[in-house]
């Protein structure tokens, strides 16, 4: 029976080759978009080189402190952290800790040409949460955050704009009026992987006063590595009662009583980057739900153009299915016939819209819109892809198939209108 | 006729329905694009009030926490200020002022308050004397900041025509207390008002602004963030290494980054324009697709209509007044969809759902999505109704 359907469908798509582009074209520009956009999610929050291990990761991204009258919110201050962070590494459940600090713009002047780099600082165990995909040496180590040492690991534009791409391993770069040796040299990771990303990395230690030792709020995040996904809700469990016992010690209590703060996943943690919502009050849920609301109102126009067509297509079928009517087929076979038409014109639209998306998101990251991104196709991508454009098909084929099935056997045969 | 026309419409209801539902949603996406792209181009047309030609910034890193004490900001405030000398006595350089919110910045500081029982909102900024004549402020009434303001009693305060349109209206602010007295803090006091001043560069919209004398001579809670240097005509980029290995050797614990403010121009235009090309991209795109949508959905039901207008070609009418029919039709249509369109869109200046968007920009944008609808659906209307027109009479008659 499907076979049947598919053979009629390919035929009537045949038969009317404008009204067919039309259709096409209007699904695959939809599905371009929702692709790219599904791409860049993807590439965002995916596990991936160097955050592999992100699915048993959490993060402190933010913290809040809240008084009467003063509200003070950004992220968390080392100071804090090495308080009430690092001590969750003592639960059975955690494999490591790691401080590290946010991407800080820094300058460098090389042979009078002026470098602009991303540097972040962070401690040894940082290296052992994040698996980068090394090209050359190693990472810096805990004794060497322990110690001082001023060394660096770099990545490859990095060790292209200062070396030109010779091996840097053991040479030095100055970096911000200080001097590395460069230890490691790993592959870009892409800005868009807001915790793990840089240019140069460098020890806490080296960092150019100590007084970021006493801070609470400003400039740092947390990483806990659990040992399994189960042991998620314990962490964070245990670091609201943490913040409970740090409410006790706050540095301006005459002013803030509160702290809020959550251990975040990847997706809560980029939720709290673009500031939407406090740790407290923000339900993934919540903006998963609002994201598909998002897909459903980008679809919602394509949906109504197709259906238009759709509708004007049947006209053109009317004695088709006047003949099937007058021959006995029920409303509900000449509905499922309808819709399965449907989705093989939207299938057809999404391979289209995902040939079109290759060339689109290799622009993109050529462009450097998105510094770093290999933004690409994959599997996940794909199988959204596929869910997206079944769900489109189905919104735009019912309407217009169930019109049809109420079509009059007599007036269809006649061929009158709808 | 138009009665007629209407009747037309009406009978087909269920089909023009929907066309009309799609008018409607593309009137909308038209809409959001053409009033953001006005907003943009009202607001660049806006007098600036600053020149960033030649200027470069400093962005300071002095390392501060929030629970620093008042010595430590003194100490602080003291290299600062050396770093000014030392900057200012490098032969490119004209002049150099420190400040704590400086031009295109994203961030910054913004001041509530009551005054007359009226909320006032404004920008601001914390700025050293010299600012005026590193940035080439113009001061309309009154005066800038003097060395010897720190010997006032009360906080001097500059600020812009907009503030002082939205606090004084036509009275002259200068000389006027600006918010209610805090017996607690010291009082701020207008000396002078300058022509304008607006932070978030050429692409901001026109906002309230106010400077406060920053005083490098005694720690206050204003704090320091970047230094604002004249440069002469033609410096060479080199000179940025120049200048940042002496601030370096100055201040060896503090981070810098120099780059001219022409540089923090560009990329702030990138930033603000980059989401409506994007956005404005995708916009053209679904309005080929609706443009194609339309040109077919009309094509196949003139088709369906051939026996009807046949027989009005046959009853003799003429091909215009056929070709002018199906035009009308359309035009009605559009009208629906549109009007359904403004009565929603005009919720958000009657609502004030987005305050910063004037009515007079919100009209334009009105008017420009509006013009575009019906062109689109004429543009898209006309093909099919001249090959309607062409009909033969008494083939379109014994058509079946």
């Amino acid at each position: 029976m499907i076979r049947n359907y598919l053979k009629v469908a390919l035929k009537v798509l045949a038969r009317r080759k404008f009204f067919t582009f039309i259709s096409l074209f209007g699904i695959s520009v939809t599905m371009l978009v929702l692709l790219v956009a599904t791409a860049i999610f993807d590439h965002s929050l995916a596990p991936q080189a160097p955050e592999t291990r992100s699915e048993r990761t959490l993060g402190i991204y933010r913290l809040t402190m809240r008084g009467p009258e003063n509200t003070q919110s950004s992220d968390p201050g080392y100071g804090f952290l090495d308080r009430y962070a690092r001590p969750l590494a003592k639960l059975p459940g955690v494999e490591k800790v790691s401080l590290l600090s946010s991407a800080q713009p820094a300058v460098s002047y090389v042979g009078g040409k002026k470098i602009e780099s991303q540097l972040r600082h962070t401690d040894g165990e940082f290296w052992q949460i994040m698996e980068f995909e090394l090209l050359e040496g190693g990472p810096f180590t805990v004794e060497d955050e322990r110690d001082a040492r001023f060394v660096a690991v770099i990545n490859e534009t990095t060790r292209r704009r200062f070396f030109d791409g010779q091996p840097a391993a053991g040479r030095t770069i100055e970096v911000d009026g200080q001097r590395f040796r460069v230890v490691g040299v790993v592959r870009d990771v892409p800005m868009l992987r807001f915790s793990s990303s840089a240019d140069v990395w460098v020890p806490i230690s080296t960092s150019k006063s100590a007084s970021y030792k006493e801070q609470w709020m400003g400039g740092f995040e947390g990483l806990i590595l659990a040992r399994d996904r189960a042991d998620l809700p314990a962490i964070k469990a245990e670091l609201q009662s943490l913040l409970r016992e740090a409410e006790h010690h706050l540095p301006d209590p005459k002013r803030y009583k509160t702290l809020t703060a959550g251990a975040d996943t990847l997706f809560e943690g980029l939720v709290h980057k673009v500031g939407l919502g406090d740790s407290d009050k923000l339900r993934p849920a919540a903006v998963k739900a609002v994201l598909f609301l998002l897909m459903l109102l980008f679809m919602l126009l394509p949906t109504l153009n197709l259906v238009n067509i759709n509708l004007s297509r049947i006209l053109d079928r009317a004695s088709e299915i006047g003949v099937r009517k007058a021959f006995g087929a029920s409303s509900r076979t000449l509905v499922g016939q309808f819709v399965v038409e449907n989705l093989v014109l939207t299938l057809l639209g999404a391979m289209t819209g995902l040939l079109l998306a290759i060339p689109v998101l290799a622009a993109l990251n050529a462009s450097g819109v998105l510094a770093y991104a290999r933004l690409g196709l994959n599997l996940r991508v794909f199988l959204y892809g596929l869910a997206m454009a079944i769900f489109f098909g189905v919104l735009s084929g019912v309407y217009p198939a169930w019109r049809m099935s109420k079509l009059h056997p007599v007036q269809a045969l006649r061929g009158r209108s709808v | 006729m138009t009665r007629h026309l209407f009747k037309l419409v009406w009978n087909r209801k269920r089909t023009n329905g929907l066309m009309i539902l799609e008018i409607f949603f593309s009137f909308l996406v038209v809409f959001v694009v053409a009033t953001l792209g006005i907003y943009f181009w009202d607001n660049y047309r806006q007098p600036l009030g600053y020149s960033w030609q030649n200027v470069w910034k400093v962005t300071v890193d002095m390392k501060a926490g929030n629970q620093d004490d008042d010595a430590t900001v003194a100490a602080r405030l003291k290299v600062l200020e050396r770093l000014l000398g030392e900057v200012e006595s490098l032969e490119p350089v004209e002049s150099a002022a420190a400040a704590m919110v400086s031009p295109y910045e994203q961030g910054g500081w913004t001041m509530g308050t009551t005054i007359n029982g009226r909320e006032v909102e404004a920008e601001g900024s914390g700025v050293t004397t010299k600012l005026a004549e590193v940035l080439g402020l113009e001061v309309v009434a009154g005066r800038w900041f003097r060395e010897e303001d720190s010997a006032l009693a009360w906080n001097p305060i500059v600020i812009d025509q907009d503030l002082a349109r939205t606090v004084w209206g036509d009275e002259d602010p200068i000389g006027k207390q600006f918010g209610d007295p805090d017996p607690k803090e010291t009082p701020l006091r207008v000396i002078g008002v300058v022509r304008e001043f607006r932070k978030g560069g050429e692409l901001a919209a026109r906002n309230n602004f106010m400077f406060q004398h920053l005083r490098l001579d005694a720690p206050s809670w204003l704090q320091p963030r970047s230094i604002l240097l004249k440069v002469r005509p033609g410096t060479p980029a080199a000179f940025e290494e120049e200048l940042t290995r002496l601030l370096q050797g100055v201040a060896p614990d503090w981070s810098f980054q120099v780059k001219p403010l022409a540089d923090e121009r560009a990329s702030t235009f990138r930033m603000l324009l980059a989401p409506l090309v994007a956005g404005g991209t995708v916009a053209f795109f679904l309005l080929l697709m609706v443009a194609l949508g339309l040109f077919g959905v009309l094509w196949q039901n003139l088709l369906q209509r051939t026996r009807e207008l046949g027989l009005r070609r046959a009853a003799g009418a003429s091909r215009s007044a056929v070709h002018r029919q199906v035009l009308y039709e359309q035009v009605i249509l559009t009208t629906f969809g549109v009007l359904l369109g403004a009565v929603v869109v005009i919720q958000i200046p009657v609502l004030d759902l987005v305050g910063f968007i004037r009515p007079q920009v919100f009209a334009a944008g009105l008017v420009f999505a509006m013009a575009a609808m019906y062109l689109l659906s004429t543009l898209c209307a006309f093909y099919p109704s001249t090959l309607a027109s062409r009909l033969h009479p008494a083939e379109a008659l014994r058509y079946e």
